[in-house]
């Protein structure tokens, strides 16, 4: 790095190519190196996706028709309709090339192509995943921030005590407390009353009571991370020494912490933020399934008890997908919020 | 306006071992300085005096309790109300921090950063955002930056620049007072001069008052009228600076006067320490062939994001056993990249380094048989000591490493011993955290004692030590030169280091060797016109006998 110097000492300073910071220069060949991550990860989820349930045991023809009667010759005709009697190889290719297309295949169960099936469900999970994350995110976030400010005082204890007996607690059996504790005043399953037939705000508020539930059990079992991670990154920015030059300015306390020591704290949890609600839509299996929640979830379920190959498959390249979208703008959010990244 | 400390004193409550206690800071310490006036207050790590420069503004964490009248223009600071106080806090005093090290916040821009503090005491021209970018612009201005440096973020300044900025910023709200802690610690010496310049151009311009803080004793008394002397939370000495430094009287003084030599003064040539230990000039080997370390031609490339960097142009160099050898050279001249090539930890673009005429193996077995015999001491050693590992531990890992075959435990005790760590045994179990800076040093030194090395490659050794520490340490390593018959090649930005214990002197500039030959010709004789800035840099008091021999060089 150079200096301004004083004439006398002009010939002797290190001469840098150039002393102006290169800001965005370097931007496109960031987002081609992590675009490039990206696709390499979304194309072994794909492969992945295909040959993960195909080594799987168990006939998906013979489960289907478990308890039916069922002559060899129907057997044989289900199996040519799936395309199950051709070799790997050629399923592997045509499987491609429908992805291609954007379809992931059609469901043996519903009888109907998964990506529709995907489709009219995926609305439902992002309403329910969507809030219980930004409550979850903002309430542990925020909690985090003041017990780290304060640490060790009752609020402290009080706060990353409660969310960690919340943490450690099995999702389904809060959810099953949950439904025994409200079930009367609130609604316990599924999205909309039955017969109800509300338009306009009557609808959404059916739809909100539908989700008070649902939303408290993913809110509960998640936000102690986001917590967690606030309070410990809140702690180291607090001995920085650039608080003390901000105290020096004569900022009080609170412009200390929210103006200087959050920003800060908020970097290392980007990171978690995004990898955790990539998880988020994949793990409201367990809720949807106790609220009977007509979303992704428990299409899931409904696929795994089937089991409904084609149904499977789908989901989990939608589920690995998603984390792996997740990830790469959590690349992308980090290079915006941290300056120092761009020099990098 | 004034600024005066009425027998103040200063306590932390802290938590030990023994439960919690009060630790005494600052001890009834009176203090005044007349508006315009300049002191600078020196001392040692845990001396109080960042405590008492503090307290100025109140700046203590809540642990603390003041006693005593802290008064700045007649008002008590430790009575005021915190929004009373607040509105103090940098219009009427403000501090210059280390800027170049965490001071800054990193994800803010410079220009939101200094705004920050006018828009917090907003008057006159500065309640609207236009009327403080002009001021900004003004500001950076004042401490010779370029006002585009306003939308940069503190990552992408040196650490001179960071340092013009806290001044730039310290300025801001046209302040009476300011305190300046450290604020040339961690930059190197040519840096260091163009800071201070900057610094005492703006008090003087401006008649501010100046309290400044530093463990190095030349830094103030080239900057400030008065000198005070802090140890143990009390001020020991006190005086005018030329009075201070020229004639100590307190003992604590007169170790920290000399623990900085003076560069042509005899007594401190090759002459450290309270003990005094000296050490004879070592003779230039007569057959230059002899078991040596050499590097020979040695180029280092970088290349970073498609453009090259040469941080190693060409260089040769070697020493003999027995031979201190100093590297001399601005942070960013390529000395610790040519250290990591001479330990093979950095492959050489071109060239070769050679000990005893053959070159640095390749190969893992005689590449690990090579280290044994050339070994390390990093600068840090809070940091290059594994915080988990006892003493005992650190040092026999070398030995296990290398499976060397002797008695472990005598082995251990020995380097200890070597490095002055006496009795061993009683060094085994502790961990660093328990050591202080300088046993941990001696520590790092035993680590590499113990594999009976034949040189050591030391960088910084004693850059992050204190004051007397500092010598202590450079009396050891005269001690092993003596004693032992290693080579050392030490890697400094200090100068008066390499006039207290070395042979030779090379000085690096811009990853070439500029200049090289015995200490005394080349400090006191320079030739080459980077020499001689690096010498006219360092800070008055210390280069007194500099001039004459600069002189002497003239006529």
């Amino acid at each position: 790095m150079s200096d301004a110097v004083p004439s006398a000492l002009a010939p002797h300073e290190a001469v840098t190519p150039s002393d102006e910071p290169i800001r965005g220069a370097s931007l496109g060949r960031y987002l081609a190196t992590k675009a490039l991550g990206a696709a390499i990860s979304l194309l072994m989820v794909v492969v992945l996706g295909f040959f993960a349930f195909r080594i799987l045991p168990g006939d998906p023809v013979l489960s289907m028709t478990r308890g039916r009667m069922v002559t060899p010759e129907e057997i044989a005709r289900l199996r040519r309709e799936f395309g199950l009697d051709q070799p790997l190889v050629v399923q592997f290719g045509r499987y491609l090339a429908d992805l291609t297309r954007g379809d992931l295949g059609t469901s043996f169960f519903y009888n109907a192509p998964v990506s529709r099936l995907i489709a009219e469900r995926a609305g439902s999970t992002l309403l329910l995943t969507g809030t219980a994350a930004v409550i979850s995110i903002v309430l542990g976030l925020w909690l985090g921030q003041r017990a780290a400010w304060k640490r060790n005082s009752g609020f402290d204890k009080a706060t990353t005590g409660l969310a960690l007996v919340f943490w450690s607690v099995p999702t389904f059996w809060l959810g099953l407390l949950l439904l025994m504790a409200f079930g009367g005043p609130l609604p316990t399953g599924g999205m909309i009353t039955p017969g109800l037939n509300a338009t306009g705000f009557a609808y959404v508020v059916d739809v909100a009571r539908h989700l008070v539930l649902p939303v408290a059990a993913m809110v509960a079992v998640t936000y102690a991370q986001y917590l967690m991670t606030m309070r410990s990154s809140m702690l180291e920015e607090m001995t920085a020494d650039y608080l003390t030059t901000a105290r020096a300015k004569g900022l009080n306390e609170d412009g200390v912490r929210t103006k200087h020591a959050v920003p800060n704290a908020l970097l290392p949890t980007v990171t978690i933020i995004f990898m955790t609600l990539g998880h988020l839509i994949g793990g409201a299996i367990t809720v949807e399934t106790v609220f009977s929640w007509p979303g992704l979830g428990y299409l899931t379920y409904q696929a795994l008890s089937a089991p409904d190959l084609p149904l499977l498959q789908g989901t989990f390249v939608v589920f690995s997908s998603i984390v792996v979208i997740m990830n790469f703008l959590a690349d992308l959010v980090y290079r915006v919020l941290d300056p120092r990244l761009k020099a990098a | 306006m004034e600024l005066e400390w009425r027998d103040v004193s200063i306590a932390y409550r802290i938590r030990d071992n023994d439960g919690p206690r009060s630790l005494q800071a600052v001890d009834h310490v009176t203090l005044k300085i007349p508006s315009g006036g300049t002191v600078g207050i020196a001392g040692e790590s845990g001396c109080g005096k960042s405590t008492l420069a503090m307290s100025v503004l109140r700046l203590l964490p809540k642990t603390s309790t003041i006693t005593g009248d802290i008064l700045l223009d007649g008002q008590d600071v430790s009575s005021m109300s915190f929004g009373q106080l607040r509105a103090v806090r940098w219009t009427e005093a403000s501090i210059v921090f280390q800027g170049a090290m965490n001071s800054l916040n990193p994800v803010r821009k410079i220009r939101w950063q200094i705004a920050e503090a006018l828009e917090l005491h907003s008057k006159g021209s500065w309640k609207d955002e236009k009327g403080r970018n002009a001021r900004v612009d003004e500001l950076l201005t004042l401490v010779d930056l370029p006002v585009s440096k306003a939308e940069s973020y503190p990552h992408e300044l040196s650490g001179g620049q960071k340092q013009r900025v806290m001044i730039a910023m310290a300025m801001a709200c046209d302040p009476d007072v300011i305190v300046a802690d450290e604020p040339t610690t961690a930059l190197d010496v040519i840096v260091q001069a163009q800071v201070l310049d900057v610094l005492t151009a703006l008090v003087r311009e401006r008649n501010l008052t100046l309290v400044m803080i530093s463990h190095d004793l030349s830094v103030l008394a080239s900057t400030c009228e008065r000198l005070v002397v802090m140890s143990e939370g009390r001020i020991i000495e006190e005086g005018p600076s030329a009075q201070v430094m020229g004639n100590p009287q307190h003992e604590h003084t007169k170790e920290l006067a000399a623990a900085f030599p003076t560069i042509g003064d005899p007594s401190s040539r090759l002459r450290v320490g309270r003990a005094g230990v000296t050490s004879k000039p070592s003779e230039p080997d007569a057959d230059g062939r002899a078991a040596r370390l050499e590097v020979r031609d040695v180029t280092v490339d970088f290349s970073t994001r498609g453009s090259k960097v040469r941080a190693v142009d060409h260089v040769s160099l070697s020493c003999a056993p027995g031979e201190i050898v100093a590297l001399v050279g601005q942070s960013g001249s390529g000395k610790t990249t040519l250290a990591r090539t001479i330990l093979g930890l950095q492959q050489p673009t071109s060239g070769e380094v050679f000990v005893d005429g053959k070159p640095l193996p390749r190969r893992r077995k005689a590449l690990r048989d090579y280290r044994r015999r050339v070994q390390f001491v990093p600068q840090d050693p809070a940091a290059s000591l594994n915080p988990k590992l006892t003493v005992y531990e650190a040092i026999a890992e070398g030995l296990r490493i290398h499976r060397v075959p002797d008695d472990e435990r005598e082995r251990v005790a020995e380097a200890l011993r070597q490095a002055e760590l006496e009795p061993p045994e009683r060094f085994f179990g502790s961990i660093p955290q328990e050591l202080s800076g300088g046993q941990r040093q001696r520590v790092v030194i035993a680590g590499a004692l113990a594999l009976r090395p034949e040189y050591l490659i030391a960088d910084e050794p004693v850059a992050s030590l204190d004051a007397s520490v500092r010598g202590e340490v450079l009396a050891l390593l005269l001690t092993l030169k003596n004693t032992l018959g290693l080579g050392a090649l030490v890697i400094t930005h200090d100068l008066g280091l390499a006039w207290n214990i070395a042979d030779r002197v090379l000085v690096m500039h811009q990853g070439r060797i500029v200049e090289s030959g015995p200490v005394e010709q080349v400090l006191l004789d320079p030739q080459h016109d980077y020499t001689k800035t690096l010498l006219r840099v360092v800070p008055a008091g210390v280069t007194r006998d500099v001039n004459r021999g600069a002189s002497r060089a003239d006529g």
